[in-house]
């Protein structure tokens, strides 16, 4: 059997593209929100194949979140699909099926029904759909994930744009524009990790 | 109906999370001084009213719209 994952990590399946980048910071703040650690396949140093560093990624990690939204067509001179996190889906999708008390996996969406389209063998899996907003990102990881002492989304957008605002600072110390990049992902996690720990009410219940 | 998956795993401590961050000594005091610039400004989050609607207060609402 494999070693058992690490029950608070979760594996984000994310385009890098300048237009995700609130999402991607949504995604990081809301998931310290609720006590989990997200990891990105660009946090992992090292010669070994890219493949092989994000399956080892995922085989550690005992959620992942695969957010097919920005599924469409590259800018030109190359057009062509986007196909890393399909592709990146469906090892995970394999993996979670020969292992299934050790991973589960979610599917995230900007628009109902687009997922029908874009992958169709997929019918039958409801995506959480945020809307393509920050907002949408922190309410859907509400709705993913329960814990017994739970921040409210309006606590949790107070702390995503706290971290939002210093982006750009975090960039420049940096000495990158790539929010992306480890070493900017290493502090972004840092800064949301400290915020989560302040004492928040809880919000209303549904 | 989709259900949440309820997490119990207690959560990770920063001094866990730190062994995997390795940021600098100098870099992690700034980065500190930002924390608690957020801080000082929560307060006012903390003693915000929460509107707490109970579901059978809901339920009328919603037959009287």
């Amino acid at each position: 059997m494999p070693p058992l994952p690490d029950p608070n990590a979760v594996f984000l399946n994310v385009p890098y593209d300048e237009e995700f980048k609130s999402l991607y910071i949504a995604y990081i703040v809301g998931l310290y929100q609720l006590g989990l650690v997200p990891h990105l396949a660009s946090e992992i140093p090292g010669g070994d194949r890219r493949l092989n560093r994000i399956f080892g990624l995922i085989k550690s990690c005992r959620y992942s979140i695969h957010d097919l939204s920005r599924i469409e067509l590259s800018a030109a001179p190359l057009i062509v699909p986007r196909f890393n996190m399909p592709l990146e889906l469906g090892m995970t999708i394999t993996w979670a099926n020969l292992h299934p008390s050790r991973h589960t996996w979610f599917v995230w969406e900007s628009e109902p029904y687009r997922l029908q389209r874009s992958a169709s063998d997929l019918n039958g899996t409801d995506p959480y759909i945020h809307n393509g907003t920050p907002e949408g990102v922190l309410r859907e990881l509400s709705n993913a994930f329960r814990r017994d002492r739970m921040p409210s989304v309006p606590g949790m957008l107070d702390d995503y744009r706290f971290v939002d605002n210093n982006l750009n600072a975090i960039l420049y110390k940096n000495g990158t524009r790539n929010p992306y990049d480890r070493s900017v992902f290493l502090e972004l996690c840092w800064l949301s990790k400290n915020l989560a720990d302040l004492i928040r009410p809880a919000g209303p219940t549904a | 109906m989709r259900k949440p998956i309820h997490i119990t795993a207690p959560r990770p401590t920063l001094e866990e999370l730190e062994k995997h961050f390795r940021i600098s000594k100098a870099r992690k005091k700034e980065l500190q001084a930002l924390v608690d610039e957020f801080k000082a400004q929560l307060p006012h989050i903390e003693e915000a009213p929460l509107t707490l609607i109970e579901p059978e207060k809901r339920r009328k609402r919603a037959s009287a719209a």
